[in-house]
């Protein structure tokens, strides 16, 4: 991954931007979207700040940008679609939204 | 359809469009099937097991095989019920899903000696899971689109999921590769459960009540049969501690509960 900047029109601070590998070992998704999507390690697996856990089915979902609250993510391993808040230790936790 | 560079900058419309196709669903499967023969590499390791062990395996799936039978009866006749062309669409892959982890498991059976495993399945089967199944069907032939999709995709399918995911950790080599390739359809049967319920509760939150009188009759069943198939697999106690906690969390995000 790459730490450069990313300047976001109406964001109050630049975005982190990421370049997410091609093949991340995840393969339940179709090839060209595997990249979005990583296994999770479980309770030890430190996420980055491009990185959220989906709720219902447990996987690392990536974007290319660092996450903020009030992003909307999708899980398209179980379908899931998702909204990144603050959780309660202030990291970032996705809400599911139906 | 175009793809974007970031996935997570498709509109709600097109994910959905996309996510719930035939198109979507065959990409996915390759990527963890594509090679594999009844749920398995052709070469896995396949060591002999100890002849309680195998008599325990046997008794766990065949219980997975009426859990997975219970499953295919139910998405099939559901097709029908469901309101779209999406829903409609999703079910029918959800149909092919059950159907292979049904001829996997089978399969499985008969590589572990078991010659008739029809029969050994009815001789085999816990009570409550044959009961489990008969409330299902009568939900799913009522047509109650609500009812049966929160029973099946959501308690059915999140304790299988569960269930499967405990097993795998435990289980010979040959019977964790069938395993993990159910587990990955599995995702995509609660995720389409939960999502299509709480879109249906944020439109008619009064179906709480009604869902949680389905789970009030129906959970219990299923808990107590994977709790049974733990036991039997003899997974230690303290390991089963995660066993509903896929489960139990769709059901309070959906806010179903007393």
């Amino acid at each position: 991954m790459s730490g450069n900047v990313l300047k976001l029109p109406g964001s109050e601070a630049p975005r982190a931007k990421y370049a997410l590998e091609d093949d991340t070992g995840f393969d339940e998704v179709p090839k060209k979207y595997r990249k979005f999507y990583r296994r999770w390690g479980g309770r030890d697996d430190v996420l980055a700040p491009n990185e959220v856990l989906c709720p219902v089915c447990k996987v690392v979902i990536r974007s290319n940008r660092e996450l903020r609250p009030g992003d909307r993510v999708y899980c398209m391993a179980c379908m899931a679609r998702l909204r990144v808040v603050q959780g309660p230790d202030g990291g970032l936790v996705a809400d599911v939204e139906y | 359809m175009s793809d974007p560079a970031e996935v997570h900058a498709l509109d709600p419309e097109s994910f959905e469009e996309r996510v719930h196709s035939f198109q979507f669903w065959f990409e996915s499967v390759q990527g963890y099937l594509a090679g594999r023969e009844y749920g398995h590499r052709p070469d896995a390791e396949d060591p002999p097991l100890e002849e309680s062990e195998r008599d325990r395996l046997v008794t766990v799936l065949c219980n997975y095989c009426v859990g997975e039978t219970a499953a295919l009866d139910g998405a099939s006749g559901l097709v029908a019920a469901a309101p779209n062309r999406l829903t409609k669409i999703f079910l029918s892959t959800q149909v092919v899903d059950e159907g292979r982890h049904l001829e996997v498991l089978r399969h499985r059976l008969v590589e572990l000696g078991v010659e008739r495993p029809e029969e050994e399945v009815e001789r085999r089967v816990s009570p409550r899971l044959r009961d489990f199944r008969q409330r299902l069907d009568a939900l799913v032939a009522q047509r109650d689109w609500d009812a049966a999709i929160f029973a099946q995709n959501v308690i059915l399918e999140a304790m299988e999921f569960s269930t499967f995911h405990m097993h795998a950790q435990f289980a010979d080599p040959l019977t964790r590769e069938l395993l993990i390739g159910i587990i990955k359809d599995e995702r995509r049967h609660i995720g389409f459960g939960e999502t299509e319920l709480g879109r249906r509760l944020r439109v008619h939150p009064t179906l709480r009540d009604r869902l949680l009188r389905v789970r009030s009759q129906l959970d219990p069943l299923v808990l107590a049969t994977f709790e049974d198939a733990m036991s039997e697999l003899q997974v230690p106690r303290a390991e089963r501690e995660d066993l509903g906690r896929s489960y139990l969390g769709a059901v309070e995000r959906l806010g179903v509960r007393a």
